[in-house]
């Protein structure tokens, strides 16, 4: 499957683990009251972590050929930019369909 | 890995990847272009509710946590699947195959069980153009699932029927990547869709 050692089941249950503490932490946050920036910068970033994470460890990318991030670094980056360039414009303009 | 990727998937490739590998990748990048319009369009629309309920007003938080959860571990089943075929270890790569597929199906009946909810409290898809682009949203990722859990499912009858390529470790890699995929797009979902309050609230 990869390029690099391939990881043993005990270091999957580990992350398995660690994305579980992180999810209920993302849940915790989401109850308690902290200044609205402040959660909404929290709740991405940990979200965030916990996708690479998946795609590191369960998708093997940390291990495998660097070629292999590219379809999906493109994809994620063609995206991220289009859609917040189109919401960008709609929220400045108001433009938002009824 | 090249020397033992090329004996592996049978043939030599310029780039040393196996191509249906590299084609899986370029498949879900185009995904995340998918995923992308579908989130936008909910970003956009959750604050026009209309008449009808917003978004933020029938969520059961804990009840869909505990979905991700399962999700989430289903993540990990099918990693455990991949190892134990890399072992040579049959019986435990279906047997993994077949709980990812139990989880996944947990998932779809607790996705169900929501909509069921929400449609009762008056939050249908021709509600409010907030609640249009929830369901499609989580449709068009619920639809994911099923699919997932019917390549799962063939792949355990393949390899029950002796067809050899249905466990081999490169086999359920490819369709662990989409499953995986699957789950991180849930993960963004989640976040976005769920836990990052209203609109009302200033977001």
């Amino acid at each position: 499957m990869s390029s690099g050692a391939h990881p043993n089941a005990k270091l999957y249950v580990k992350v398995a683990a660690w994305l579980a503490a992180v999810t209920g932490l993302e849940v915790l946050l989401s109850y308690v009251t902290l200044p609205s920036l402040v959660l909404l910068a929290s709740l991405i970033v940990l979200s965030l972590i916990k996708f690479v994470v998946v795609v590191g460890y369960f998708m093997h990318l940390k291990f495998d050929q660097p070629l292999l991030r590219k379809p999906l670094l493109a994809g994620l980056i063609t995206a991220f930019t289009v859609y917040s360039i189109v919401l960008f414009n709609m929220i400045m303009h108001s433009n938002t369909p009824t | 890995m090249s020397a033992v990727t090329h004996e592996e998937a049978g043939h030599h490739t310029s780039t040393g990847i196996p191509n249906t590998k590299l084609a899986m990748w370029t498949f879900l990048g185009s995904e995340c272009l998918l995923f992308g319009a579908l989130m936008s369009v909910y970003l956009l629309y959750r604050g026009n509710s209309g008449a009808g309920p917003a978004p933020y007003d029938v969520y059961d938080i804990p009840f869909t946590s505990v979905s991700s959860f399962v999700l989430l571990m289903s993540s990990l089943t099918m990693v455990l699947s991949h190892s134990a075929a890399v072992d040579g270890n049959k019986t435990k790569a279906r047997t993994w195959l077949l709980t990812t597929a139990g989880l996944g199906s947990v998932f779809l009946a607790g996705q169900v069980y929501e909509f069921t909810v929400f449609v009762k409290e008056g939050f249908t898809l021709t509600t409010s153009p907030a609640s249009s682009a929830f369901f499609v949203l989580t449709s068009f990722h619920g639809a994911h699932v099923t699919i997932g859990i019917l390549m799962l499912v063939s792949l355990v009858f393949m390899s029950l029927r002796g067809y050899a390529k249905a466990d081999s470790p490169q086999t359920i890699e490819y369709v662990g990547l989409y499953w995986h995929f699957v789950d991180i797009v849930w993960i963004v979902l989640f976040t976005l869709v769920y836990l990052i309050p209203g609109p009302e609230v200033g977001y």
